[in-house]
């Protein structure tokens, strides 16, 4: 019960995006167009699961065990770029076609606070294992889901008449601040009585 | 020089300066962290059992509880903290409790991510005030738009119902907790103070 | 001359080069931090001292630092620096700590600090680089504070938990949500655009 709480709340209830504004910059930069907005979210979904379930043994295993939790921040980052580097050296030995779809995004992933971010979140809320887990890949599911809601309406934007001065980013932010309005309106699912 | 073995040598100086530094900055830091995370537990545990001068922390079954005294050391209570999910995330509560496990004497909010303006108002004195002195058995019971008159009842804060109904409920669970773990440390305590 | 360039790497960080409205970077900061004037100071500072302690360690071991793992020692600098500014914060400051909570840590992945790094701080001397970091930094902070007075005091009718606007406001509670700092900053670089469009006319 506790682990379906985390990944609605890590998907739609707490957005990453909408709520923590993690990965804003892909999210003003790459999510133009759909197919890109699939491609960066799957790859970041991997990433992410990924970093959550080996920060987290990382993390229990030897930052707290030899007593040096304050080399969190050094540690994780280095182990998140690391990771992005190995899954795209992985891919690209085992399946071209994947690295052809989502080889470009995954460099940008190392400096997408969404995974620094979703690591950090998991220590403070002391989640276990399984719950890290369940927490990293919502949080994926989270961020594809939004980089697809903001890809389809650029989009449609491209036809739209907006004013000089609010082209580009200004109307990419004031759309975000209405989605996440509307994300606000799936608040209250998660209280459990 | 060798290009890879130059590589190595500046990562291993580089990463060996940052370890040293930041075990010298943890040094200094840690002790500092200890006493504040102490002092701000010790000040929300006075905030609500306001009679309290001393306390003691006693850990048993994963809970930890907060047994406290006043200046003559008798026991004024106890305190612990709640959690659960409220509207929008976690909510965490400090709650103060008579000797006898029957009345709250307090609560505060200690951490809430509830929507500014309508759910956050359950941080306000307005909402915790209510709590002082109600009755928690069999349990406490929120109503709407009137006021409580029961011992047992408070009033939801308008607009926030979930939010209310959230502390009432992390209350009422935790309060049950509480009481058979506080039963077993002190089987005898009980009969003592009434 | 050399004066007048000392002078232009300091000010570009205020409006041309600014690193919030201009450049668009830093952003998870800015928009998540603002609901209070406070928090946006405290983070300004919080930015900068990373900032500048990471740009005068990077220009000064630029020459010995390999290209190939430059971005990997970089960052291992600034989560070192990053790391001192949250123990110092959580030692001696606890209530701003807490309220800044995990966006303190994630100063390390700021585009920001990397960007200056790899477009400034490895290819320029110590005081030029201390400068231009110094620059950025009180650009961002400017950035943040602005958006932190409109927020706050829309969002709460105070500056600085001072009230500022009378009982008969109602606060919009829009302003201090996710979505008001979306919006307000929508608007301000949309601001910024008009006033440089107006510039540029004029000139």
């Amino acid at each position: 019960m506790n682990i379906i709480l985390i990944f609605i709340a890590a998907t739609i209830v707490n957005n990453i995006v909408l709520t923590y504004f993690l990965g804003i910059c892909p999210f003003l930069g790459v999510s133009s167009k759909i197919e890109s907005a699939i491609g960066m979210g799957l790859a970041a979904t991997f990433v992410m699961t990924l970093a959550a379930t080996v920060t987290w043994l990382i993390y229990h295993y030897i930052l707290v065990r030899f007593n040096v939790p304050f080399l969190e921040y050094v540690s994780f980052i280095l182990v998140i770029a690391a990771l992005v580097q190995i899954v795209e050296m992985f891919i690209r030995k085992t399946s071209p076609e994947l690295y052809r779809a989502l080889g470009i995004y995954l460099p940008l992933i190392t400096t997408n606070c969404a995974i620094l971010g979703l690591t950090l979140f998991m220590v403070l809320r002391e989640y276990n294992f399984l719950e890290s887990v369940v927490f990293g890949f919502g949080s994926g599911v989270g961020f594809t889901l939004v980089l697809l809601i903001m890809a389809g309406i650029r989009e449609e934007l491209e036809f739209a008449d907006v004013p000089e001065a609010f082209k580009g980013a200004p109307i990419t932010l004031i759309i975000s601040g209405l989605l996440a309005l509307a994300f606000m309106g799936f608040s209250g699912i998660i209280s459990t009585s | 020089m060798n290009i890879s073995a130059h590589m190595i040598i500046v990562l291993t100086v580089v990463s060996l300066f940052s370890g040293l530094s930041l075990v010298y900055m943890n040094e200094y830091a840690e002790p500092l962290i200890k006493i504040n995370q102490e002092k701000a537990m010790k000040e929300a545990i006075f905030k609500v059992l306001p009679d309290a001068k001393d306390v003691e922390k006693i850990e048993q079954d994963g809970r930890v509880i907060f047994k406290t005294v006043n200046e003559a050391g008798e026991l004024v209570g106890y305190a612990f903290v709640a959690e659960g999910s409220g509207y929008q995330g976690i909510i965490k509560i400090m709650v103060g409790i008579n000797p006898e496990l029957e009345k709250l004497t307090g609560i505060d909010i200690l951490e809430s991510v509830e929507t500014p303006g309508l759910g956050a108002k359950i941080t306000q004195d307005d909402f915790k005030s209510q709590f002082k002195g109600i009755s928690v058995s069999p349990g406490i019971e929120y109503i709407k738009a009137k006021k409580p008159e029961k011992p047992n009842e408070i009033q939801a804060v308008t607009g926030a119902t979930v939010s209310s109904r959230s502390v009432v409920n992390i209350l009422n669970t935790t309060v049950k907790e509480i009481k058979e773990i506080v039963k077993k440390i002190e089987p005898s305590g009980e009969g003592e103070n009434e | 001359m050399s004066s007048v360039r000392l002078y232009t790497e300091f000010f570009k960080g205020f409006w041309k080069d600014n690193p919030a409205f201009r450049q668009l970077l830093g952003m998870c900061p800015l928009l998540a931090v603002t609901t209070s004037v406070l928090n946006g100071i405290s983070m300004g500072i919080a930015m900068t001292f990373v900032l500048v302690c990471t740009s005068i360690v990077v220009s000064l071991i630029r020459k010995i630092v390999p290209n190939q793992v430059r971005i990997a020692t970089f960052t291992i600098i600034i989560a070192t620096f990053v790391t001192i500014a949250d123990l110092f914060l959580k030692a001696r400051f606890p209530p701003i700590s807490k309220a800044l909570g995990p966006y303190i840590p994630l100063i390390v992945v700021n585009c920001i600090i990397l960007g200056r790094q790899e477009a400034f701080a490895k290819k320029n001397p110590l005081g030029r680089s201390f400068l231009d970091a110094l620059g950025m930094g009180f650009g961002f902070t400017l950035a943040l504070l602005l958006l932190g007075a409109i927020r706050e005091s829309l969002g709460s009718g105070s500056i600085l938990d001072i009230q500022i606007l009378g009982t008969w406001f109602e606060p919009w509670v829009i302003m201090i949500l996710p979505a008001g700092a979306f919006i307000t900053l929508g608007f301000l670089i949309a601001l910024m655009n008009l006033i440089d469009e107006r510039l540029k006319k004029a000139a």
